[in-house]
């Protein structure tokens, strides 16, 4: 069967053994029991105290660092374009594939949750869209504020089809790893935010339709740094979570995020193999050809594993809402949603963890000068080499099977307690009775273990 | 329940999970049979071979062996082209450590790319590309055919397994 995408993917998981799978899920299970008996009747998170750190914010939030760091993502937005449309064809041998799919897409990931909300100072649109409302601003002489206001219902809806749109792109295109390709999608990107930002605003766009921000965003609330009030605070990791406010299609964005991830983890197992080929042979008989029946066998089964993880989700909260306590499943949902980034958290890094780690040093390393093969020769001609380490492989040393299978495996029980841990402490923020509060928390322990449980068995499947 | 009872019983569970890990991880003087019990695809482990010599078994492979395997190692994995494609993808199971011997014959002019280990050898009618190298590099490693990449046909002609040894 034709590969789709991944064409820069030079090595691929072993799957995990079984043994090691059934104590995963055996750790999973004596966790949460864990977690029952210990459950604290006082909201901790959401009351713990934010240390303001105002010499650190002087330096982080100055007017100098803010523009060296729009002008870094807009830089590095305008190389994607170049060697995109300019380098060579081949995908491994071109910037723009390898950065975008790994060390934007991913390692922001891992950036964010170290050190927070970084991606919102390099991100290069809304650099742009500030310096474009700068110069508006300073030739008009006067404020002008956006011509509409960001519709309620619209929420997190851009966001998400954003992000499924790029998981399109990565997934289940044919071609969508070519460097032209990606060169051809970050133009398309680039305008719809324009426009969303002419038309709502800079920030009100960037926080709320811009998909890559938002996802960031969120991860950076697993992290223990925040801005607010113009200050840099430190407070217990998690407790973004426990306070993030739930727009209008956050819980889709979520089952977006984590049902692209299961699907590309899936698509690897023998379940998939095995019903893939029968529907793009149905497709072809009605006259679609062999690639594109592929890719709409691809793009259902994208669409219907982020709907399956939609519906799983709404499960529990129906089971939450027959606890009593008159919430509607839209309130629970919502209130519950923060819990689910760090699944989707530990689904990312278990998943594509390794492909971190080898593949993103073709951009970066962890030598002087710190620049990967790709990044001293972007457009892959060879006729460039600007930091002399164009001629440098992969070291796939740096980490073995077995260490990437016990890292993989920490990932998801982390993630697991860290999801009980926020559903938790939401619980105690909206129920006024402790005891409905704990009652709620036996469905979403259910929702937790399910997704941990197939976040495990997808990686027992790995590349079967 | 008082704070410390609470954390006294979170750290046992922690001591107990771990101890357990510990006692029943397979170990490494059983980790060829584990192996063999646990990631062999159905219908491909070759038991007796996994069970004999440790310095070396033999790579596992659906596809017809070469007749002279070379006197000082396993035998080679012959795999057949026909028009830059194969009738079946079959893997080629290896532990780290193991050297792998590939024969790849083609009826048409091809240029064979192993991934990861990142070599390349042309193929011809009557002129077979020969591999022989060792699994240093643990994971999973895709052969491909780079004409069949190069006509937008599925390159895919093979997979090598690098298992833990």
């Amino acid at each position: 069967m034709t590969q789709v995408a991944h064409g820069i993917v030079g090595r691929s998981d072993l799957p995990i053994p079984e043994w090691l799978f059934g104590w995963a899920a055996a750790v999973v299970l004596v966790v949460s029991f864990v977690a029952l008996a210990v459950l604290w009747p006082e909201p901790k998170l959401a009351r713990a105290r934010e240390r303001a750190l105002p010499a650190l914010s002087r330096v982080v939030l100055s007017r100098p660092v803010e523009l060296v760091g729009g002008a870094v993502g807009v830089f590095l937005l305008g190389l994607v374009l170049y060697a995109g449309f300019e380098g060579t064809e081949t995908v491994t041998a071109n910037f723009t594939p390898t950065f975008v799919y790994v060390a934007f897409w991913l390692g922001l990931v891992a950036v964010s949750i170290l050190f927070g909300d970084v991606y919102r100072a390099v991100n290069p649109w809304r650099a742009i869209g500030r310096a474009v409302a700068w110069v508006a601003r300073t030739a008009a002489r006067t404020e002008m504020p956006a011509p509409m206001a960001y519709p309620e219902r619209l929420g997190h809806w851009p966001a998400a089809a954003g992000i499924f749109l790029f998981a399109t792109l990565e997934l289940v295109v044919s071609n969508g790893d070519a460097p032209r390709t990606v060169a051809i999608a970050a133009l398309v990107y680039s305008t719809v935010q324009f426009i969303g930002m002419a038309l709502y605003g800079v920030e009100e766009w960037s926080e709320r339709g811009d998909g890559f921000a938002v996802y960031f965003s969120l991860f950076a609330r697993i992290s223990p740094w925040t801005v607010k009030e113009g200050t840099v605070r430190l407070r217990p990791p998690l407790a973004g979570l426990v306070e993030l406010e739930p727009r209008a299609g956050t819980v889709g964005l979520l089952a977006v995020m984590i049902g692209t991830v299961t699907f590309d983890g899936a698509a690897e197992s023998a379940l998939w193999t095995g019903i893939a080929p029968d529907l793009a042979d149905a497709f072809q008989t009605v006259g679609l050809s062999p690639v594109r029946a592929l890719e709409l066998t691809f793009l259902i089964g994208l669409a219907a594993t982020c709907g399956i993880v939609y519906g799983f989700y709404m499960l529990g909260v129906r089971g939450a809402q027959s606890v009593g306590g008159g919430f509607s499943a839209d309130q629970l949902a919502r209130a519950f949603v923060g819990s689910l980034v760090p699944i989707a958290f530990a689904y990312v890094a278990a998943h594509y963890m390794t492909l971190l780690l080898y593949q993103g040093q073709a951009i970066f390393i962890l030598d002087w000068p710190p620049f990967g093969y790709l990044s001293s020769n972007p457009l892959g001609t060879a006729d460039t080499d600007i930091f002399g380490t164009a001629g440098q492989a992969i070291d796939y040393g740096v980490i073995s099977a077995t260490a990437a299978w016990y890292w993989m495996v920490g990932f998801v029980v982390v993630g697991h307690v860290a999801a009980l841990t926020v559903a938790h402490e939401k619980a105690l923020t909206i129920y006024s009775d402790v005891k409905l509060a704990v009652r709620s928390q036996y469905w979403m322990l259910a929702v937790m273990v399910g997704f941990t449980s197939l976040a495990l068995w997808l990686l027992s499947q790995a590349n079967q | 329940m008082s704070k410390a009872g609470r954390l006294t019983l979170v750290a046992l569970a922690v001591v107990v999970v771990v101890a357990a890990f510990l006692i029943a991880r397979p170990g490494d003087d059983e980790d060829g049979g584990e192996r063999a019990a646990t990631t062999g695809t159905p219908g491909q482990t070759d038991a007796p071979e996994e069970t004999g010599g440790d310095a070396a078994p033999p790579p596992t492979a659906t596809a017809p062996s070469a007749p002279d395997p070379p006197p000082d190692g396993p035998p080679a994995t012959v795999i057949e082209l026909t028009g830059n494609a194969v009738a079946e993808v079959v893997d080629v199971e290896v532990a780290k450590g193991d050297r792998v011997r590939l024969i790849v014959r083609s009826d048409a002019p091809d240029e064979i790319h192993v991934h990861g280990y990142d070599l390349s050898r042309d193929v011809g009618p009557g002129s077979p590309a020969r591999f022989s190298f060792v699994a240093d590099i643990e994971g999973i490693f895709e052969i491909e055919s780079h004409e069949a990449e190069h006509q937008g046909q599925d390159a895919l002609i093979a997979r090598l397994v690098v298992e833990p040894s």
